[in-house]
């Protein structure tokens, strides 16, 4: 075989290579996002009762709408730290607690329905 | 031999036998065809040197993987585990790389092993130009394990301009030795039938050595420009360094290229005996001095790879001086000597320029325009020089904190203020028997001396003027910190007019970031707000500021609305402050429980006369970008109604971003 031919399949060989490559290599990629939102979707579609014990400080206490409101830690799996409010089981449970209060208290729900069953005073902030 | 030497050695090995291979193919193609004997036996002996060069090219590259592999897992026994370098061929970017050029190279030790006669025209052609592919992207492809590749952002460029570089040095370095051994051929009197051909060859390189030597210049200035950043790192760094031994190296290369084309090249076709001959012999020791000096660039370039690039090292200043511009310290007269200065020396350029192309009594009017500039710089600079120091463009390794700024200022009434003041207006009881006043460090020109100056000083002391160094009563970090509570005092004097009105588009004053964390929530940040949302940071005093907290808490939904977020810090350090501040008003913004008092003990800086009597109340205003933008205290009326408030707030809402954001560190 005459050089330059051989030269030129190779040439072609290599070109087709780097086809093959780049085309994979994209089928890769749209591969792992595909896999990504399933992952995704399936975290969100664990729609199971799920329980939290956190610790927080409370803000403020509002008997008319049965609300605690509380700055809390990180609730894993949940939601990061925030202030925000949740609905207690029943009244008694937030007798006696005061703004400034620390807290330790039980969340139980299917998110985002989720509501505070019991708690716990560890001191005041 | 120590094992980085060896691998270094191994680097230069590979680089220099692919920037050979490049070099020869290229020049092959362009010096063509020819059947003169001289130029067969040239070309035969090239081949030859090509087999060897492709051979060191592959053993160099697996000496350079199984280098990489104990450079990677930092031992150096894994140099010789197959396993290691597999791994590190599998899962690194170098490795990927690596595997990519050395299926290339095969390919190109294969065509060079196996080639056979070539029997026409195509044959020719094709075996040179797939030669040179095969070569040229091994050598380009480099750039991509390199330096240039971990550049952020636009990786993309600078190894693009990297691999540009590699390629225009490979035909241009790698072609000098294929002409030096053609032109000592032909300058031999049996390689007489050589010469025409040797001549034409010398002449096209000429050519594409110019261009490629262009392209070298500037791909080379913009990746220096991107892994240097600036003169410090140029001359304080030890790749700074080995990038101006790079560029002593490449001055006389350039040199010796423009005897070689001015002066030699139009020698060559002149009378054999006399002329033509002497000077090609002349021209091929020329250009293998040339691509030695070309090989030892390449050293230094090896060494580079494995230098950390200037911009992540800390440059240790060689000067002792600096220009700054404006000069920290007012010069009686220094505006005037700069312009007059300047126009002196621009009219220097225009001399040099214009006696340059004019062509007319050249050396005297270039020697009068360069005396001209000199001049002229000797009057402008001057005034411009300022002292400098080994660290003066050091970065401070301390961030610019609330935390290490209420360190600092910790530090400074106990170190300095009997000198400098407690209020650090240099009138500190200490100060009268010293042999020169202790400087007012409030006033705006301590804002204009580098971080790395102030830490010189702190460190060392200032000679004959009784303030001695600090460096073996201070820790390193504690020194910065002092330097970040200096950068806080002097930009609090030039803060001082701050009012609660927003001036529209003109931030300037860093607002310090700070840390902070209500009861057990996660501790957050100043920086957390930044590009999302403005923040008002107050501090408040009980019970005075017990009506205002119970404004903001009201008007906390309108304010989060608008896109602004409360913080609220007590300056009493906040001890069960959510509890004493009670039931009603309902307030739910955050109320700092920890890292009250570093918040207060920096902020309160930026409140006028706050060093003798501390605040009760203040609230600052500070943007999306992280700039303080506005103040406001109870005597003040502005926002005393909510209005006032949601009206700056509004301001700044609508203000076009027209700075960077701040600085995490000072300068
Ligand atoms: C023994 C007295 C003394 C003490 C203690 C002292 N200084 Fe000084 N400092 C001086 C004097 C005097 C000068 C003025 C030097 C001059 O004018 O050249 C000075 C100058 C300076 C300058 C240079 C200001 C400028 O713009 O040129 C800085 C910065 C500084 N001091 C910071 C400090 C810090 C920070 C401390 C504490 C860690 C400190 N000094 C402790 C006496 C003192």
């Amino acid at each position: 075989m005459r050089l330059w031919k051989a030269i030129a399949l190779l040439n072609l060989a290599l070109g087709v290579g780097l086809l093959i490559g780049y085309l994979w290599w994209g089928r890769e990629a749209s591969r792992l996002r595909q896999e990504t939102t399933l992952t995704i979707q399936a975290g969100a579609a664990a729609l199971e009762e799920r329980e939290w014990a956190v610790r927080g400080v409370v803000r403020s206490v509002i008997p008319e709408i049965n609300v605690l409101v509380v700055t809390h830690e990180d609730i894993p799996g949940f939601m990061p730290s925030m202030t925000m409010g949740f609905r207690a089981a029943n009244p008694k449970l937030y007798a006696g607690v005061q703004v400034g209060d620390l807290i330790r208290f039980t969340l139980k729900g299917v998110p985002p329905n989720v509501t505070i069953v019991a708690i716990t005073r560890e001191g005041k902030s | 031999m120590s094992m980085t030497a060896l691998g270094l050695c191994a680097r230069w090995t590979h680089v220099g036998a692919g920037v050979f291979l490049v070099g020869t193919f290229a020049f092959l193609l362009l010096a063509g065809r020819s059947d003169r004997l001289t130029v067969v036996a040239w070309e035969r002996r090239l081949t030859r040197w090509t087999r060897w060069a492709a051979g060191l090219l592959l053993l160099s590259g697996l000496l350079s993987l199984s280098y990489q592999a104990a450079v990677v897992t930092g031992r150096s026994e894994d140099a010789l585990s197959a396993a290691t370098m597999l791994r590190v061929a599998g899962a690194t970017q170098f490795g990927t790389v690596w595997l990519l050029r050395h299926g290339l190279l095969l390919l190109l030790a294969g065509l060079i092993l196996l080639r056979e006669r070539e029997e026409s025209g195509w044959d020719w052609a094709a075996f040179r130009g797939e030669g040179l592919l095969l070569g040229g992207t091994g050598l380009g492809l480099l750039a991509w394990a390199g330096h240039a590749a971990a550049v952020e952002p636009g990786g993309l460029a600078a190894a693009g301009a990297d691999a540009l570089h590699l390629l225009a040095v490979g035909v241009w370095l790698g072609g000098l030795l294929p002409l030096a051994l053609l032109l000592r051929a032909a300058g031999q009197e049996v390689g007489a039938d050589a010469r025409p051909f040797a001549v034409l060859a010398a002449r096209s390189f000429s050519q594409i050595s110019l261009i490629a030597v262009l392209a070298v210049a500037a791909t080379g200035i913009w990746n220096a420009s991107n892994q240097i950043g600036n003169v410090a790192s140029l001359l304080g760094t030890r790749y700074g360094h080995l990038l101006l031994l790079k560029l002593g190296l490449f001055v006389p290369i350039l040199a010796l290229a423009a005897v070689n084309r001015l002066r030699l090249l139009p020698a060559l076709s002149g009378e054999a005996e006399t002329v033509g001959r002497p000077a090609m012999r002349r021209l091929a020791s020329f250009v293998a001095l040339e691509s030695a000096l070309g090989a030892a660039i390449l050293g230094v370039v090896i060494l580079m790879s494995v230098t950390p690039p200037g911009r992540h090292a800390e440059p240790w200043w060689p000067l002792p001086f600096r220009f700054a511009y404006p000069p920290p310290h007012d010069v009686a007269g220094a505006g005037t000597r700069l312009l007059v200065g300047s126009q002196v020396a621009l009219v220097g350029v225009l001399g040099l320029v214009a006696g340059w192309f004019l062509g007319w009594r050249r050396r005297l009017v270039v020697g009068v325009a360069a005396a001209v500039l000199v001049a002229g710089l000797g009057v402008a600079l001057p005034p411009l020089a300022v002292e400098a120091y080994p660290t003066t463009y050091r970065r401070s390794p301390i961030p610019y904190q609330a935390a290490s700024i209420a360190d600092g200022r910790h530090l400074y009434a106990t170190h300095c203020a009997a000198c400098h003041g407690r209020t650090a207006e240099g009138d500190g009881p200490d100060a009268a028997g010293l042999p020169r006043k202790p400087a007012n460090l409030s006033d705006p020109h301590v804002g204009r001396h580098t971080a790395g100056d102030l830490f010189w000083w702190l460190t060392r002391g200032i000679p004959g003027s009784g303030m001695s160094g600090f460096g073996d009563r201070l820790s390193e970090a504690e020194r910065w910190d002092v330097v970040n509570f200096l950068r806080t005092v002097s930009a609090a004097g030039r803060a001082r007019g701050l009012t609660a009105v927003v001036e529209p588009d003109r931030p300037w004053l860093v607002a310090p970031d700070f840390t902070y964390a209500v009861g057990p929530g996660a501790s957050r940040s100043l920086k957390d707000y930044r590009g999302r949302r403005l923040v008002l940071l107050v501090l408040f005093t009980l019970p005075d500021s017990r009506p205002r907290l119970g404004q903001l808490a009201r008007n906390y939904d309108i304010l989060q609305t608008m896109g602004a977020d409360v913080v609220a810090a007590p300056t009493d350090g906040g001890d069960q402050i959510i509890s004493r501040l009670g039931a009603s008003p309902r307030i739910l913004f955050p109320v700092v429980t920890d890292g009250a008092r570093e918040i207060v003990a920096a902020y309160s800086l930026f409140q006028p006369a706050a060093w003798r009597s501390p605040p009760t109340h203040v609230e600052y205003l500070i943007d999306r970008q992280g700039y303080l933008r506005a103040r406001w205290t109870p005597d003040a009326r502005d926002w005393a109604e909510a209005t006032g408030l949601l009206a700056e707030i509004q301001q700044l809402n609508q203000e076009t971003i027209s700075v960077p954001p701040a600085e995490e560190h000072v300068h």
